[in-house]
C-alpha cells in the first residue's frame, strides 16, 4: 500500500486520537498509582507501558498496511495459531495470581489469550460473513464446537475467566448481529432456562477456583468479609467515592500508593483515576470512550462488505464489553473478574492486541471506498 | 429498527447507567467512603508530650518536668511470685499482699501491670540491683513544682497520668501539651508508617505568668503569719497591677502542695480568691459612693445626719458602730458609716444604683484565665424589695468573690477602667519564641474625675480618723476600704457568729503600682477589717515596694532624693527620682 494523500485523508485520525488519549491518560494514572513509598524507587510500570504502547502502535501500522481482506483469507490459519497458543499455555504456562495464563518468551511475559481473542474475532467475522442470513439451528450447531466450546473450554481450563466470558459474549453477540432465525432464538432461550441450574453447578463446582467463587460471593454481598473476599470491591468503592466532584488531584490519590486498592494500575485503574480526578474528570474520560465506541459503530455501518462490517462490530463489541464490565466491576455492579480497562490498564499483551484491533478498525474504515480486486 | 441506531442507543444507555452509578458513589456516598479512606491510612497516635514549663513574670521556673522511672511487671514472666513480692514490698514499702496479687497471674493473662508509678531514685537503684525476672522500668515524666505550695492555687497540679487538675495547668492544658500530644500518621495497607521524620516526642508550649515569685512569696509569708495570729478559717490575698489586670500574686489559706496534692483535702485545693462567695460588707460601699457622685445625686461636701446611730429602711434597722453625728459625704467612707451609705444609696435610687453595681461587674465572671471562677450573685432589679437597696448599700444581699471587689477598686486606682484580670502574660514555643501575648480589654465605667475623687476619699481611710490606719505604710499613701461582714452559714440558713474581715486598696494613692485585697474569714479575737486585714495589707505592700524599688511619696520632703549634679556641672538627663 502506498501512503498517499488519499490514505492520509481517509485515515481515521479521530479513532487513533481518541485511543492515544486514553493510553496517555492510562500511563499518567499508572505513574501516579504506583508512586513509591518514601525511601523506595518508582516501579518501572509506566515505562514498560510506554514501550508496549510503541510496540502496539507499530503493530497497528503493520495491520493497517495490508488490506483487511487478507486477514479474512488467512483466518483459519490465524485461528489455528491462536488455539495453539492456548494449548501452549496449558502445557508450559507460568502460574500467576492463582491462574495459569502467562508464558515467558525470551524473558518477556506474555499472555497468549490476549492474542487469541484477535484471531477469534477475525475467524468468527470471516465465518459468519460466508453464512447465509439468518443463522438457523443447524448452522449454529455446526459452528458451535470449534468456534465456541473449544476456545471456551481451553480458556476456562487456564483459567482465564475474563477472556472466556468475553469470547462467549462476542460469539453470541455477533450471531445476533448477523441475524438468527426465530427458531434458533427460541431454542437458545429454552436451552438456557432448562440448563441454567445444571450449568451453574457444573461451572461452580467443576470450573471455578476458590478465589473465583469467593469473588462472586463477595459481589453478591461485599460486607461478608470486608478484609477478605469483599476487599477488592470495598477498596475500589472507597477510592472512587473519596474523589468527589474535583478529585484529590493528580498525584494526590492515597488508596493506590498506600496499597489499599489492589490491582490499582491494572484492573482497578479506573478507581485510581476517579480518586484523583473526581466526577468531572471521570465524565471527561467516559466521554472519550463513548466517542470512540460511536466512531467504531460508524465504521461498522460504513464498511463496504459484510466481513468488514462484522469485524468492526465484533471489535467494537469486545471493547465495549471490556469497558462496561471493568467499570461495572470497579463500581461494585459486577463481580470481580480479571477484565482490564481497554487502553488504560497496565498490561503489555493487552495493549498490543488492543492496538491490533484498533488497526483492524481503521483498516476497515480506510478501505471502505476501495473496490475488490 | 435501524441496527446502527439501536446499537448506538444501547451504548449510550450503558453510559447512562455508569454515570448514574458514578454520581451515586462520588456524590451521595462520598462522605462515608471518604471517611473510610481517611480511617484506613490515617492513625492517631498518642505521643509522649512533655508539658511546657511555667515561668513567673521574671522567667523563674514555677513548674518543671522530672524524668522518673515506673516499675511494671509481666505476670506471665515471673518465676516465683512470692519471692518477688517479698523483695519488692521491702524496697517500695508497698503491702506484700497487694504486690503478690499484682504479680500473680490471677486468671487473666495480662502481660502488663503497673506496680508503682514514679519511683524515687534510691528505690530504682535497689530494685535494679535485685533485678527479679519479669519486671521492668518505664521512663515517665513527672511534673515538679520547685517552690512547693507557693502559688499552688494559680498553678494547679497534675495527676499521675500528667492530666491537669486545676489552675493554669488545667486552663492551658492544650497549650502546655500542644493539643493533647496526638499526631496523625499516614500508613499504608501493610501498616508501614509513611510519615517519616516525625518527632514522636514533643514538647508543649511554655507559659509566662504575670505572677511574680518574689511578690507571691511576700504575700504568702504574711498570710501564714496572720493565719497563725488570727486563727482564721480561711484567707485570700490577691495583688494586681490595677492598670493592666496582671495578677502579681494570688494566695489562699488553707493551701496545698501540688507535688503531693492528695495529702490535703479538697478544701486546701480551692482557689478561694475566685471561687469563694461572700457578702462583702462595707467594701461594697464603693458602688453607692461612685454612683452618687456620677449621677449627681450627691455632691462633695453634702452633709448626712448619722447622729441617731441607726436608720430604719425597708422595715429594718441598720446600725453604725458609733454615733457619728452630722458628717460630710467623705467621712461616710472614712469612718464606714452604714447609716450614711444607706442614705446615699437611697438618694441614687434603686435603678441607677443597680446599673452601677452591674457596671462594676458584680454578678458576672471577671474572665480571669483560671478554671471554675464563680460569677457571684446580684439580685435581679425586678425582685428588689424595700430592704434590698439599703442592704446592698452596705454590702449585704450580694455575693461576690474577692477578685471582683479588687477589680472594682482597681477601677478607681486606674482612672475609671474595668480591667480583665489574668495570670498568663505570654505563651512561648518550646524554643522560647513568643507565640502570643495577653492584651486585655478594658472598659471605662467611671469618669476620670470620679475616680480621682474616690482615690482621695479612700485615702482618708488610712489617715487619722479612718477605719484602717493599720493598713498605712511608711512613705507611700494607701487608699482603700475596710469591710467587715457577718458570715452566712448555708448549712443552718442563718448568720453564724463568724465574720469576714477584709481590706482592699491600692498604693501609692496618686500613681498606684499595686492594688490588693486581703480577706480573712472566721478570724478569732478581732473581727474588724481594719484590724485583721489592714496590717497584712500594710506588711505585704511595704515589703513589695522594697522588692519592686518603688520610690517613697515622701522622699523629696525628707531629703531622700538624689536630684543629680545638674546644679554643679550642668549635666542634663541626670537621674531624677522625685516626682511632683
Amino acid at each position: 500500500m502506498q501512503i498517499d494523500r488519499r490514505t492520509i485523508q481517509n485515515f481515521d485520525w479521530l479513532a487513533l486520537g481518541l485511543v492515544l488519549a486514553l493510553s496517555i491518560i492510562g500511563v499518567l494514572t499508572i505513574f501516579s498509582a504506583t508512586r513509591p513509598a518514601e525511601g523506595e524507587h518508582q516501579a518501572p510500570y509506566y515505562i514498560k507501558q510506554l514501550v508496549w504502547l510503541a510496540v502496539g502502535l507499530i503493530a497497528m501500522v503493520l495491520v493497517i498496511k495490508v488490506d483487511y481482506q487478507w486477514f479474512a483469507r488467512l483466518s483459519w490459519l490465524l485461528y489455528g495459531i491462536g488455539l495453539l497458543f492456548l494449548l501452549f499455555v496449558l502445557a508450559k504456562g507460568r502460574i500467576g495470581m492463582g491462574a495459569q495464563r502467562w508464558v515467558s518468551v525470551g524473558g518477556i511475559s506474555f499472555q497468549p489469550s490476549e492474542i487469541f481473542r484477535i484471531t477469534f474475532i477475525i475467524m468468527i467475522a470471516r465465518y459468519l460473513s460466508t453464512e447465509k442470513t439468518p443463522i438457523d439451528i443447524k448452522a449454529f450447531l455446526k459452528m458451535l464446537p470449534l468456534l465456541g466450546l473449544l476456545p471456551f473450554g481451553l480458556l476456562v481450563k487456564q483459567p482465564d475467566l475474563g477472556t472466556a466470558t468475553t469470547i462467549s459474549a462476542v460469539f453470541l453477540f455477533i450471531c445476533l448481529a448477523k441475524g438468527m432465525s426465530k427458531r434458533l432464538v427460541v431454542a437458545l432461550i429454552a436451552f438456557a432456562v432448562i440448563s441454567m441450574p445444571f450449568l451453574w453447578d457444573i461451572v461452580w463446582d467443576g470450573f471455578l477456583k476458590d478465589y473465583q467463587r469467593n469473588r462472586i460471593v463477595a459481589f453478591m454481598d461485599p460486607t461478608v468479609d470486608p478484609a477478605g473476599i469483599g476487599y477488592h470491591i470495598n477498596q475500589s468503592k472507597i477510592a472512587i467515592g473519596s474523589g468527589m466532584i474535583l478529585g484529590k488531584g493528580y498525584m494526590h490519590g492515597t488508596q493506590g500508593p498506600f496499597r489499599f486498592l489492589p490491582e490499582k494500575h491494572t484492573d482497578f485503574i479506573f478507581s485510581s483515576f476517579a480518586e484523583e480526578w473526581g466526577l468531572l474528570g471521570s465524565l471527561v474520560l467516559l466521554g472519550i470512550y463513548l466517542a470512540f465506541f460511536l466512531r467504531a459503530l460508524d465504521t461498522a455501518r460504513k464498511a463496504k462488505d459484510e466481513f468488514g462490517s462484522l469485524l468492526a462490530l465484533a471489535i467494537t463489541f469486545m471493547f465495549a464489553f471490556y469497558f462496561f464490565f471493568n467499570i461495572g466491576m470497579t463500581m461494585g455492579m459486577l463481580p470481580v473478574v480479571g477484565i482490564p480497562l481497554p487502553f488504560m490498564s497496565y498490561g503489555g499483551t493487552a495493549i498490543l492486541s488492543n492496538y491490533i484491533a484498533v488497526g483492524l478498525l481503521i483498516n476497515v474504515r480506510l478501505r471502505r471506498f476501495e473496490l475488490f480486486y | 429498527m435501524n441496527r446502527a441506531l439501536f446499537l448506538s442507543t444501547a451504548v449510550a444507555f450503558g453510559f447512562l447507567v455508569v454515570i448514574v452509578r458514578l454520581g451515586n458513589l462520588m456524590l451521595l456516598d462520598h462522605e462515608r467512603l471518604w471517611a473510610k479512606a481517611q480511617s484506613q491510612y490515617q492513625r492517631e497516635k498518642q505521643i509522649d508530650v512533655k508539658r511546657g514549663v511555667i515561668y513567673d513574670r521574671r522567667g523563674r521556673e514555677l513548674a518543671v518536668n522530672l524524668d522518673e522511672e515506673s516499675l511494671y511487671c509481666d505476670p506471665t514472666e515471673v518465676a516465683s511470685p512470692r519471692t518477688a513480692a517479698l523483695e519488692i514490698s521491702s524496697v517500695t514499702g508497698m503491702k506484700y499482699s497487694d504486690v503478690l496479687e499484682k504479680v500473680s497471674q490471677s486468671g487473666g493473662k495480662k502481660h502488663f501491670v503497673w506496680l508503682k508509678r514514679k519511683l524515687g531514685d534510691d528505690e530504682v537503684l535497689k530494685l535494679k540491683n535485685l533485678a527479679p525476672g519479669g519486671f521492668g522500668f518505664v521512663n515517665e515524666t513527672r511534673r515538679y513544682y520547685p517552690n512547693g505550695s507557693l502559688a499552688s492555687h494559680v498553678l494547679g497540679f497534675v495527676n499521675v497520668d500528667n492530666k491537669a487538675e486545676g489552675g493554669v495547668e488545667r486552663m492551658y492544658e492544650s497549650t502546655l501539651t500542644n493539643k493533647g500530644g496526638k499526631v496523625v500518621l499516614e500508613r499504608d495497607a501493610t501498616g508501614k508508617v509513611l510519615s517519616q521524620g516525625l518527632e514522636l516526642e514533643s514538647k508543649g508550649n511554655n507559659l509566662v505568668l504575670t505572677i511574680d515569685e518574689g511578690l507571691q512569696y511576700i504575700a504568702e509569708t504574711a498570710l501564714d503569719e496572720a493565719m497563725r495570729k488570727w486563727r482564721a478559717d480561711s484567707a485570700s490575698v490577691i495583688m494586681m497591677d490595677p492598670f493592666t489586670g496582671d495578677i502579681l500574686a494570688m494566695a489562699n489559706r488553707p493551701g496545698y502542695d501540688p507535688n503531693d496534692p492528695g495529702k490535703t483535702g479538697p478544701e486546701g485545693r480551692k482557689n478561694r480568691a475566685i471561687m469563694d462567695l461572700y457578702e462583702p460588707g462595707s467594701t461594697f460601699k464603693i458602688v453607692a459612693g461612685t454612683s452618687a457622685i456620677e449621677t449627681g445625686a450627691v455632691s462633695l461636701g453634702s452633709m448626712f445626719d448619722c447622729s441617731k446611730g441607726y436608720i430604719e429602711a425597708g422595715g429594718r434597722k441598720y446600725h453604725d458602730v458609733h454615733k457619728l453625728g452630722v458628717i460630710p459625704f467623705e467621712e461616710i467612707f472614712q469612718k464606714s458609716s452604714n447609716v450614711g451609705a444607706i442614705q446615699v444609696a437611697m438618694r441614687v435610687g434603686a435603678g441607677k444604683y443597680y446599673a452601677y453595681a452591674k457596671k462594676f461587674g458584680f454578678g458576672q465572671k471577671t474572665g480571669i484565665d483560671l478554671p471554675w471562677e464563680a460569677a457571684g450573685r446580684l439580685p435581679d432589679l425586678k425582685r428588689f424589695n424595700g430592704a434590698s437597696l439599703p442592704s446592698m448599700a452596705i454590702g449585704y444581699g450580694v455575693a461576690v468573690t474577692p477578685l471582683q471587689i479588687l477589680r472594682a477598686y482597681s477601677a478607681v486606682a486606674n482612672g475609671g477602667y474595668l480591667v480583665t484580670p489574668h495570670v498568663v502574660a505570654q505563651i512561648l514555643s518550646p524554643d522560647g519564641e513568643v507565640i502570643s501575648s495577653f492584651h486585655g480589654t478594658r472598659t471605662r465605667i467611671l469618669k476620670p474625675e470620679t475616680a480621682a475623687t474616690f482615690k482621695r476619699i479612700f485615702s482618708l481611710v488610712t489617715e487619722d480618723g479612718g477605719t484602717a490606719k493599720q493598713a498605712a505604710i511608711s512613705g507611700n499613701h494607701v487608699s482603700g476600704k475596710t469591710g467587715t461582714s457577718r458570715l452566712f452559714d448555708p448549712r443552718t440558713g442563718r448568720y453564724s457568729g463568724l465574720y469576714s474581715s477584709s481590706f482592699v486598696g491600692f498604693v501609692p494613692e496618686h500613681n498606684p503600682r499595686i492594688a490588693m485585697i486581703v480577706v480573712f474569714k472566721g478570724a478569732k479575737g478581732e473581727v474588724y477589717g481594719g484590724v485583721v486585714a489592714g496590717p497584712v495589707f500594710s506588711e505585704i505592700a511595704e515589703k513589695a515596694f522594697a522588692y519592686m524599688n518603688v520610690p517613697r511619696d515622701d522622699a523629696f520632703k525628707n531629703n531622700l532624693v538624689y536630684l543629680g549634679d545638674e546644679n554643679q556641672n550642668g549635666v542634663k538627663g541626670a537621674p531624677q527620682w522625685s516626682r511632683n
